[in-house]
């Protein structure tokens, strides 16, 4: 390859260390992520870890402003092919309950649930540093207790931020499923977290 | 029970949606050291394997040292290129053979001269193996011509 590049070739495609700046800031919660679905620190990491080969691999060649799209769904299928793996998919993925109403709502306030403060700006004392670690553990059991595309949709439109077509194109669905699933998704961890207590 | 409108359940379902996730964020910070280097060396290992992009881009003017040249990228040269880049070598081949061929017939043609000169002549072609004749030849080369021919 020669070292000297047209300008136009170098400030449209991802450098390498673009690559790595992005597989850095993403990979903690491609982690997370993972675990959250499959439950196993070694399977998690064997997860990411193919998601970022195969990231690497076959689009490392991409624009800058693509990547977090393509890692997603990358993340999403290589999870997907896990649980093929695992010959659990039939007890994940294909759940009725996963895709049932939520209809049995009747007596959840949305406002009294879900208008709470936002973020206090209070400084923190050792007591509220315990408090909110048994806060996230619980958020994050309940957050792992949710059908698997509920959870999926979740995290992809309010943890990793895309919009509802972005999450519609990397769950590989449309973006009333989306809403849906998510709609789903919040209500239920309202319901759970409000029951124990917890206002985030 | 106050009534809201399907966007504001939507707009409050997000806000709370993005609440619980940011929690979440927190979990991130606190992942055991074994963990993060594994992923930081699944990092490193998938970067070293990146795709490297092979685009066929147009000339440019490539400035090196004081001087700037206008090339190619040859990385994305097709099968075409590639033979039309061999082309000289091959016109200077057969240029060469040519030239060969050429100069091989005009030292035939010039041997082909002297036999038929040889053939021609009054003198027969056998009289170039007797010995004294052959002794005449070596003497006449040596005299300087006085006008009058001595025959052998």
């Amino acid at each position: 390859m020669s070292p000297e590049k047209s300008p136009t070739t170098e400030t449209s495609l991802a450098t390498e260390k673009e690559l790595s700046d992005f597989l850095r800031g993403v990979e903690r919660k491609a982690f997370k992520r993972s675990l959250y679905h499959v439950r196993d620190d070694e399977a998690a990491l064997d997860i990411v870890q193919d998601s970022m080969m195969k990231l690497a691999e076959h689009y490392g060649d991409k624009p800058p402003e693509e990547l977090p799209l393509l890692f997603q769904r990358i993340l999403s299928n290589t999870t997907l092919d896990w649980f093929r793996r695992q010959k659990t998919r039939q007890a994940l993925f294909s759940n009725a309950s996963d895709f049932e109403s939520a209809d049995d709502d009747g007596d959840f306030d949305i406002l009294e649930t879900f208008s709470g403060p936002e973020g206090s700006t209070a400084t923190e004392s050792a007591e509220d540093h315990v408090r909110r670690r048994q806060v996230l553990i619980e958020i994050e059991k309940e957050v792992q207790a949710l059908p698997a595309r509920q959870r999926e949709a979740f995290l992809l439109r309010y943890w990793d931020e895309l919009d509802v077509a972005e999450t519609a194109a990397a769950m590989g669905c449309s973006e009333g499923s989306v809403k849906t699933h998510c709609s789903r998704a919040v209500q239920a961890l309202g319901k759970a977290l409000q029951a124990k207590g917890i206002k985030p | 029970m106050t009534t809201i409108s399907p966007n504001q359940t939507d707009c409050l379902q997000d806000r709370y949606g993005r609440r619980v996730a940011a929690r979440l964020t927190d979990s991130t910070d606190t992942l055991p050291h074994d963990i993060t280097e594994r992923l930081r060396a699944a990092r490193v290992r998938a970067v070293s394997h990146r795709k490297i992009a092979r685009v066929q881009s147009a000339p440019a003017i490539q400035v090196s040292g004081g001087g700037a040249t206008l090339g190619f990228d040859t990385e994305g040269l097709n099968l075409w290129s590639r033979l039309a880049s061999a082309l000289p070598i091959v016109a200077l081949v057969i240029g060469l053979a040519g030239i060969a061929q050429y100069q091989g017939d005009d030292r035939a043609q010039e041997l082909a001269d002297v036999d038929a000169a040889l053939l021609v002549d009054d003198l027969p072609p056998a009289a170039y193996t007797d010995a004294g004749f052959a002794q005449y030849l070596k003497i006449a080369s040596l005299t300087p011509v006085t006008g009058s021919h001595q025959q052998p």
